[in-house]
């Protein structure tokens, strides 16, 4: 750690493990209440889990990214962050607004949360993880403002690398498509064209930016390699992105209302999709093997490599699976979107941010450059638990999918959806173990935090 | 072979490449936009409609259900739940009578304590949906 | 296939022995890869024609001569022409004549606008009847797949000016001029979609 600014990313980072914590809960609850079907009802629905949840994920991937713009930015700029009391006031305002809206859902009927937040004024609520609250809406850009200037402006003042240049595209392209989210009109198809404009846009658009520029710094910082090597290639897995991504929002228009040629259109760019999460495992591996120097974060370097691969099986794969017009027909709104749902998070976003805090948490804390081997190893451990849990879950929810699709859709005689659900509970069971297991990663993640604080950092002859 | 390949070029395909595909999505949404009349049912949309389609909202219907498709995957597809039902007044029934503590050990849709008008006017929302032209998706009339 | 090998090839060691070596690909190398995604793109639009022309062959043959068969010929032409000129324009920087270069560039450019005021009027016909991507199937891909290309035929063009300008201000020489290959070898292959567009689309019966 080069400037002492950087050290406000610790906060949003801590806000986003504790987050992520809640947003594992909330996903055994619900995996919970998929085979026991009153599990906490009424108290906690499944659609208030559910929002809880899917809210707290992008909010806590959100905390994550600000936190690793926080750390690198100044870093790569080399410069001290433009306002660090502008990035702890946003923390506070952000967190505290979060905590709110997710208070709102678990301590109130969403009826009344509408009603208090006087969504009528402007009715943004109740689409599909745009739950929030209008008021909350607004909040998120006006953190977001904040967040673009102070991040613009010491990009402005310092070095401008292509790291920071495209973390930027990232961050304002994230900010510019949320306003999307403003728009709802009564119409269902009008609706539901542009709210994949904030979904699609940032999950398959401009958040692999987010993901590419930290990949690429964690790899700059790790393996020595020359710049200009890593810089090249994250234009090209930038651009193979977009090119590919943007009319590959396409695989969302095929059933929705929206004309039959987003059936070819969608099918064939977003079946080009893994191509830039392809080459983005073949450039990670490549700059790892042409390293110049060991660094003692081996867990760091785990966690980039791991989020090159998660990422292509989970977005790639598991995307390409059931992106075709023919194939999607069937699996639309299955258990096999949430199979690719989870994998792809987990491998693209998560992954990325626990890299991220991986390799800056040491430092932030005062180490040199690492944590003890103890810790290491403990860290290590997770990523394994949750990484395998991870491919467990979402194996299981393929195969619960593909026999719903069975059962539901294909078959002579079509049964209704419940009495499917009845039918592939087995999946649901193994799913919720997958989960526990994942949670007890996850615990082992946080211990690791805690554990070897006295004992001397690993060197690059131990971490071998 | 002066240079086999610069940051340069990787940053103009970038560029040019991104404003290329954007600027083509933006011609494949216009050309959506022309043809929407005839396939959304917009003609459909009335007052009752547009107050259904905020009783949806303020409910959070998504958080269990599908429309189209797109939701959550905890209960049935609703874009095609008046064609299932066969008219608003079995819609309204359902929605009705949902027991206030649910079903032991087993889903149960939460009772929503909806008013008369509220009811008519969700499934008045649900039957415009049905309406509208999905190229024949869902393949099979249980969603 | 021929991606990955292009990526074993771009990220092995002694990449740049093997490319002085035998002085290939001409131009830039990324431009090849990207030359390959384009190719592979058209490639399946092609392919989804062709199977569901096959599925439909009458409706596909009654609209096929709606077309302009003409026009698409004038632009077949066009194209091969603008092709000849930016080979030439290549080898006139080869003889490290800048002029030369920058002359038959233009020329290049030229025939593209041809080509392009040619493809607009076609589409102005086809507008004016009405017609856009939801009319059918065959009018789905002959507009996708024409459309798709002459956005291609504009990119290159674009590119082809910038390479032009340069060569005009004496940016290229004998030694150095592998911007001019670059933008050549994109070029041939919008020419070379077209090549096999022209008779899918409008002739093949």
């Amino acid at each position: 750690m080069k400037y002492e600014s950087q050290k406000v990313a610790k906060l949003y980072f801590v806000a986003a493990i504790g987050l992520f914590v809640g947003q594992i809960l909330f996903g055994l609850v619900m995996g919970l209440q998929y085979i026991v079907g009153d599990f906490l009802f009424p108290e906690i629905p499944f659609n208030v889990a559910r929002m809880v949840h899917t809210n707290l994920l992008i909010v806590w991937l959100l905390f994550g990214f600000m936190g690793a713009a926080y750390y690198l930015v100044p870093e790569e700029a080399e410069t001290e962050l433009f306002a660090p009391w502008l990035a702890k006031l946003m923390f506070w305002i952000f967190l505290a607004a979060g905590a709110a809206t997710i208070l709102g859902y678990l301590l109130v009927p969403y009826a009344t949360l509408a009603e208090l937040t006087m969504n009528d004024l402007l009715p943004t609520m109740g689409r599909e993880f745009l739950e929030q609250p209008t008021i909350t809406k607004l909040g998120i850009v006006v953190v977001a403002l904040a967040f673009l200037f102070n991040i613009g402006m010491t990009i402005l003042k310092g070095r401008k690398t292509v790291v920071n240049l495209v973390l930027l595209m990232g961050l304002t392209g994230l900010a510019v498509f949320f306003l999307f989210s403003f728009y709802n009109p009564v119409n269902v198809v009008m609706d539901k064209y542009y709210w994949w404009w904030v979904v699609h846009l940032w999950v398959e658009g401009v958040w692999e930016l987010i993901l590419g520029s930290i990949l690429a710094f964690i790899l700059i910082k790790t393996t020595g390699v020359d710049r200009e090597v890593i810089e090249k290639w994250l234009y090209i897995i930038v651009a193979m992105t977009l090119i590919t991504g943007i009319i590959g929002t396409g695989h969302h228009y095929y059933w929705i209302g929206t004309p039959a040629f987003w059936q070819w259109w969608g099918s064939i760019f977003s079946a080009m999709e893994p191509i830039p999460f392809f080459m983005m495992t073949v450039y990670a591996f490549n700059m790892v093997n042409k390293r110049r120097r060991n660094h003692p974060n081996k867990a760091a370097v785990l966690w980039a490599l791991g989020t090159a691969v998660m990422a292509f099986l989970g977005a790639g794969v598991w995307g390409f699976l059931h992106t075709l017009a023919p194939v999607n027909y069937y699996t639309h709104g299955t258990q096999i979107t949430a199979a690719h749902g989870h994998m792809a998070f987990y491998g693209a976003y998560v992954m990325i941010v626990l890299a991220m805090i991986s390799y800056s948490m040491p430092m932030m804390r005062g180490r040199e450059a690492c944590n003890s081997a103890r810790a290491q190893s403990m860290e290590m451990w997770s990523f394994w638990l949750m990484t395998i849990s991870i491919i467990f879950i979402t194996l299981f929810l393929t195969g619960a999918g593909i026999l719903q699709v069975y059962l539901q859709r294909f078959s002579d005689n079509p049964m209704p959806f419940m009495v499917v659900q009845e039918k592939i509970t087995l999946f649901y069971w193994l799913r919720e173990i997958a989960g526990l297991v994942f949670l007890l990663g996850l615990v082992l993640y946080i211990a690791s935090f805690f554990v070897g604080k006295n004992e001397p950092e690993a060197t690059v002859e131990l971490a071998k | 072979m002066a240079q086999a390949f610069t940051k340069a070029m990787a940053r103009n395909i970038f560029y040019v490449g991104t404003l290329f595909f954007f600027l083509l999505f933006l011609a494949l949404t216009f050309q959506t936009h022309s043809t929407l009349p005839d396939r959304d049912n917009r003609q459909a949309i009335n007052d009752t409609v547009a107050l259904g389609k905020k009783v949806w909202e303020q409910n959070d219907c998504i958080g269990c259900h599908t429309l189209l498709g797109e939701g959550a995957y905890f209960a049935p597809e609703l874009g095609n739940v008046y064609k299932r039902f066969g008219s608003t007044d079995a819609i309204k029934a359902f929605i009705a009578s949902r027991p206030k503590d649910g079903i032991p050990g087993r889903r149960s849709m939460p009772q929503f304590n909806l008013s008369d008008e509220e009811l008519t006017a969700v499934a008045e929302f649900l039957k415009y949906v049905s309406g509208i032209k999905t190229n024949n998706w869902p393949p099979s009339p249980q969603g | 296939m021929c991606i990955i090998r292009l990526i074993q090839f771009w990220t092995c060691e002694n990449r740049e022995t093997i490319m002085e070596k035998n002085n290939w690909p001409p131009g830039d190398l990324v431009i090849w890869f990207f030359i390959l995604a384009e190719l592979l793109v058209f490639g399946v639009f092609f392919a989804a024609y062709a199977f569901t022309r096959a599925n439909n062959v009458e409706l596909f043959n009654e609209y096929q001569l709606h077309l302009d068969r003409n026009a698409a010929l004038i632009n077949t032409v066009a194209l091969i022409t603008s092709s000849y000129f930016v080979v030439r324009a290549v080898a006139a920087i080869r003889d490290d004549n800048s002029k030369g270069c920058f002359h038959w560039l233009l020329a290049a450019l030229f025939m593209g606008v041809v080509f392009l005021v040619v493809k607009g009027m076609e589409y102005h016909h086809h507008f004016s009847l009405g017609i856009n991507l939801s009319t059918n199937t065959f009018y789905m891909f002959y507009l996708s797949l024409t459309f798709f290309h002459f956005l291609h035929v504009i990119l290159g063009m674009i590119i082809l000016l910038a390479v032009a300008l340069k060569a005009r201000s004496g940016g290229y020489s004998a030694a150095e001029h592998t911007g001019v290959e670059t933008g050549a070898s994109y070029w041939h292959m919008v020419d070379l979609v077209w090549m096999i567009l022209f008779p899918l689309v409008y002739v093949m019966r």
